[in-house]
């Protein structure tokens, strides 16, 4: 299975995906930081494809490039301070401690796991061909408890989003507008 | 009769005017094109004969030279390469291939469609179209393209000049990543991945991104209202699109395209038949994301004069006509392809080269994009977002519910052939007819109600004869 | 909860699709609904009025079909209507009757123009639109047929027409009245059985009857809102007492009641034209008059049903053989007058359609 195509695709993938996480930090403009920060989206789905995650890879890029991404940009757009730089922040301390304490998490995940299941024969064993029903029936089986209270809290937010976009039942003098 | 005219000479008044100054410029027959038209006929008559004693005998069957499925060649060449080098080398050499095979599919489309467009168009419009560059105005795209890209690119002031010039290269990724997973043939496929429904769905939303990008860097508001009905339209329509799909891989229990075209093939049924309120509402919501009349709200000319690529000159603009040109086409594949049948028509599929089949299906979808755009006016982004979430929304998701329950019927049913998809089929045409009636009753809609016509007063008169007028109607 | 966005001003024109012309619309507006509209116009003035003092009488003649430009006959014939009051020269009514076809000729063709027009507006693209011109290309050739000129025709003259139409001209006018029922039922068939047009045109640009007279609008405008004012019937001119003819009166004043009115107007238009053409006595179509006609002193003020409203010209004469003041009354500018009215509150798209239905011509509102 490491054929020479995953590894180089895998090292471009993670040059890109690193490169723009970087770039995130050093542009000064925040629109452009929102950019780079798609694009490392966009790394971590192809990334996803080498480890034959196809289906995490396409709902990434749904959900991630697709969906996230829009709602950043709107996020920015109604900013009101969208043109004030990227490196003016207040929250520079606390920020750097939680990527540090992030950065530990993720480094002690790294060295507990147990890679020999990923390597060689054990990986040559696996069967990746069926990603999509295996994911259908993990949620439905051993994880049908937090797939529905998903459900839930998503049916709640589109409750929510109705209810405050919701338009004012009262005539448009009695608010104070123009109609 | 003469006319008095200021000075002494008078002159015979012209008693009437040149009628006919539009002159039709006849060409000359062509005698060669007569004769090299009998040959193409004849030699056409003949190769098919022998096409068709090959394809009887079954010698063409899975050879390399089976023109029918371009995949088999590909396929056996990647068998051939992986027995001398390493795996990476047949990958990349087929991965090449089908990147060209793309690539120059999408480009001769963006030569041809454009030419094809406005000759149609110009059929539904009375007038004749381009027909000036080349034989029947066919290098016209060619002489549009070198315009083009020889006008200058002119970026705004205030405008975000990185920002600027990314959407346009960007628009341009899904339109090639979204061919990737079209079923030519059974075996002629890019990447026939087994989430190929979700992939539609993902690439598809990734040019959302790009025009609301390209409309907010313009800096103009025009562009910018563009850019935000884009992206108010698009997440609505994403939806409806979502359920009209979900229904079809409910039914056909896979979310490969391969697999849903073989479905229908082993069926011999089409989900146009099976699920026709879904194959509306792919239909619908494929214009709306596709910025096509009657949905081309986010481009408007008459009000927002070209939406979020108003600022854009150039080739800049052209890239994005051209991506609108190719998602059009790309949608009348999917729509084949998930509705339709794909590369199959009945059994056909054993003469005719699927991927000729397919064609043929997209063709007939583009017809009727065009169609559409040459007929129909504009909604108002009001009146489409209800249309989204009043009428497609509800009425799909019931829709689904119904189809998923037949579905589970369909797997546990123990009856041979055609029987329960005929009686699905029954049912959820009907039921379709129905909720759509229903529904847009419970909206408010009248249908059958005549539009009023004027009033035919015989005297004129002011506001009283108005307000008798108003108490008559 | 309440979302404040600031408002922001959008400039529509001078340069738009679907300004017609070089006419600006300062726009404040709150995401896409318009909470102000600043009209601006004069892209276009050329000055005509003051140029008119410094040529003669038969000279201004050509400026007033290149005033409002899509109905040129109609301001011809309003112009010389008032010189001949001012001058008090007979028209031979052969003349009379050439005036109301061809006004009426002219009429159809700008209905097409501002039908179709308004579709475009509403998104149809083009297609209706190019549909209306092939029966306005039409009468354009008849025009031509007739004095050379398609749309800047100067035909009217003071005394009568300029010239007798040639006989081609009858079967093909006949062939044409012939077909247009048809082809009003064909564009019915297309536009009013369309959902999309009835959802886009009706309820936009409501005008009440009262509102209309309180405006001054006149022509289709004010006949959709529901008023029966045409000045063919209430102040006949030319021979329009002895044609018999309906005005089509709306029922809400929107802009589909626009759009019908001037549909049945073209079928009315029709039919005044069928009993001109079979009246028409045989005569003289048009008496000389001296080159530099020399107007007694005095004021006159002649008005005509044109395709848009009440076109008046006010002529003033001093004796001399230019007119010491030269006046229209523009009705295209006096509709547009009330877009505000329609358009505030409105969406963008509402107001385009709105703005379509008043159905300007800049070249007439600039002059």
């Amino acid at each position: 299975m490491e054929s020479l195509g995953i590894i180089a695709g895998f090292w471009i993938l993670s040059g890109v995906t690193v490169g723009a996480s970087l770039a995130v930090f050093a542009v000064r403009n925040l629109l452009h930081a929102v950019v780079f920060l798609i694009l490392a989206f966009v790394g971590m789905a192809g990334l996803f494809i080498t480890l034959s995650a196809d289906f995490l890879a396409v709902a990434q890029l749904l959900i991630y490039a697709g969906a996230i991404s829009v709602l950043l940009v709107f996020a920015v757009m109604l900013t009101p301070m969208a043109n004030r730089d990227n490196a003016n922040s207040l929250y520079m301390l606390p920020g750097g401690a939680f990527a540090l304490a992030f950065a530990t998490i993720v480094a002690f995940v790294a060295i507990e796991v147990d890679w020999s299941q990923l390597r060689g024969d054990a990986l040559n064993g696996r069967n990746f061909s069926t990603t999509v029903g295996d994911v259908g029936q993990a949620l439905l089986g051993p994880h049908v408890l937090a797939f529905e209270i998903a459900s839930v809290l998503l049916l709640a937010a589109l409750v929510g989003a109705i209810v405050l976009v919701h338009e004012d039942e009262r005539a448009p003098e009695d608010r104070g507008e123009a109609a | 009769m003469r006319l008095r005219l200021p000075f002494d000479t008078q002159i015979d008044a012209p008693s009437r005017f040149p009628t006919g100054i539009r002159q039709v410029i006849t060409r000359p027959s062509l005698p060669g094109l007569k004769l090299a038209l009998a040959v193409m006929t004849v030699f056409g008559l003949v190769s098919n004969v022998a096409i068709g004693v090959l394809v009887a005998s079954g010698a063409l069957d899975g050879e390399w030279y089976d023109f029918r499925d371009l995949g088999i060649a590909v396929g056996q060449l990647r068998e051939g390469l992986d027995d001398r080098f390493d795996p990476a080398v047949s990958y990349i050499v087929t991965m090449l291939i089908g990147g060209i095979g793309i690539l120059s599919l999408i480009g001769g489309l963006l030569i041809i469609l454009p030419w094809v467009e406005r000759r149609l168009l110009a059929r539904f419009q009375i007038r004749r179209g381009p027909n000036r560059v080349g034989p029947f105005g066919l290098l016209q795209p060619l002489a549009d393209a070198f315009k083009l890209m020889q006008k200058e690119t002119i970026v705004p002031r205030g405008a975000d000049r990185f920002i600027y010039f990314l959407p346009p290269v960007i628009v341009f990724i899904p339109l090639m990543l979204v061919w990737g997973i079209v079923p030519w043939a059974p075996r002629m496929v890019y990447v026939d991945t087994n989430v190929g429904v979700l992939y539609l769905i993902a690439v598809g939303s990734l040019a959302t991104l790009a025009i609301f990008l390209a409309g907010w860097s313009s800096n103009n508001h025009y562009a910018l209202l563009g850019a935000m009905r884009t992206v108010a339209m698009m997440i609505s329509y994403e939806i409806p699109l979502s359920i009209s799909l979900l229904a079809v891989v409910l039914m056909s229990g896979t979310m490969q395209l391969s697999g849903i075209v073989e479905w229908q093939a082993a069926h011999n049924t089409w989900f146009a038949f099976l699920m026709p309120f879904g194959l509306f509402t792919f239909f619908f919501s494929s214009t709306a994301e596709l910025n096509r009349t009657p949905n081309d709200i986010a481009e408007a000319e008459s009000e927002i004069v070209a939406g979020f690529h108003t600022e854009y000159s150039g080739m800049k603009a052209g890239l994005y006509l051209a991506v609108e040109l190719g998602h059009a086409v790309a949608t009348g594949a999917f729509v084949s392809t998930l509705f339709l049948g794909g590369w199959s028509l009945f059994g056909l599929e054993e003469w005719i080269p699927p991927y000729m089949i397919l064609a043929g299906k997209i063709s007939l979808i583009y017809f009727v994009l065009v169609w559409l755009r040459s007929t129909l006016p504009r909604f108002r982004l009001d009146q489409l977002m209800a249309f989204a979430w009043k009428f497609l929304i509800p009425l799909s998701i019931i829709y689904v519910l119904v189809v998923s329950l037949e579905a589970s019927i369909f797997a546990r049913w123990d009856v041979e052939g055609l029987i329960p998809l005929v009686i699905f089929a029954v049912v959820n045409t009907a039921l379709a007819w129905f909720l759509i009636r229903r529904w847009a009753a419970v909206m408010g809609y009248r249908p059958g109600v005549e539009p009023t016509r004027p009033l035919m007063a015989t005297g004129v008169g002011g506001l009283r004869a108005a307000r008798q007028l108003r108490g008559d109607a | 909860m309440t979302t404040a966005t600031d408002p922001y001003v959008l400039n529509i024109g001078p340069q738009h699709p679907s300004t017609h012309g070089v006419f600006r619309l300062r726009v404040v507006m709150d995401g896409e609904r318009i909470q102000d509209v600043e009209m601006i116009v004069g892209y276009l003035h050329r000055s005509m009025e003051k140029l008119a003092e410094e040529r003669t009488f038969t000279q201004n003649i050509p400026f007033t079909d290149r005033a409002d430009y899509l109905a040129g006959m109609s301001n011809n014939l309003g112009y010389v209507l008032a010189a001949e009051l001012l001058s008090g020269v007979e028209v031979p009514e052969r003349a009379q009757y050439l005036r109301v076809i061809f006004a009426e000729l002219q009429r159809i063709a700008s209905h097409a123009m501002s039908n179709g027009q308004l579709v475009s507006d509403a998104g149809a693209w083009q297609t209706p639109l190019l549909y209306m011109w092939r029966e306005r290309e039409k009468i354009l050739d008849l025009f031509e047929m007739t004095c050379g000129a398609r749309l800047t025709t100067n035909y009217m003259r003071i005394g009568g027409v300029a010239f007798d139409p040639p006989p081609e001209f009858y079967p093909a006018v006949n062939q044409l009245l012939e077909e247009l029922p048809e082809r009003i039922e064909e564009y019915h068939r297309l536009l009013i059985d369309n959902e999309i047009f009835l959802a886009r045109t009706q309820g936009v640009g409501t005008i009440t009857a009262e509102d209309a007279i309180n405006g001054s609008l006149t022509g289709p405008m004010l006949r959709a809102s529901g008023v029966p004012w045409d000045l063919r019937k209430a102040e006949p001119y030319c021979v329009y007492d002895r044609m018999e003819f309906d005005i089509p009166v709306g029922r809400h004043g929107d802009a589909y009641d626009r759009f019908m009115v001037r549909m049945e107007e073209v079928k009315q238009s029709v039919r005044i034209i069928r009993q001109a053409l079979d009246e028409m006595p045989v005569g003289a179509h048009k008496t000389d008059i001296p080159l530099a006609l020399r107007p007694a002193p005095g004021e006159a003020y002649a008005r005509v049903e044109g395709p848009r409203g009440e076109l008046g010209f006010y002529v003033v004469s001093d004796g001399g053989p230019a007119p010491y003041r030269f006046h229209v009354r523009p009705p295209s500018l006096i509709n547009l007058s009330l877009l505000r009215e329609m358009a505030i509150g409105a969406s963008l798209p509402d107001a385009v359609v709105a703005l379509g239905s008043i159905d300007i011509v800049v070249g007439e509102i600039d002059r």
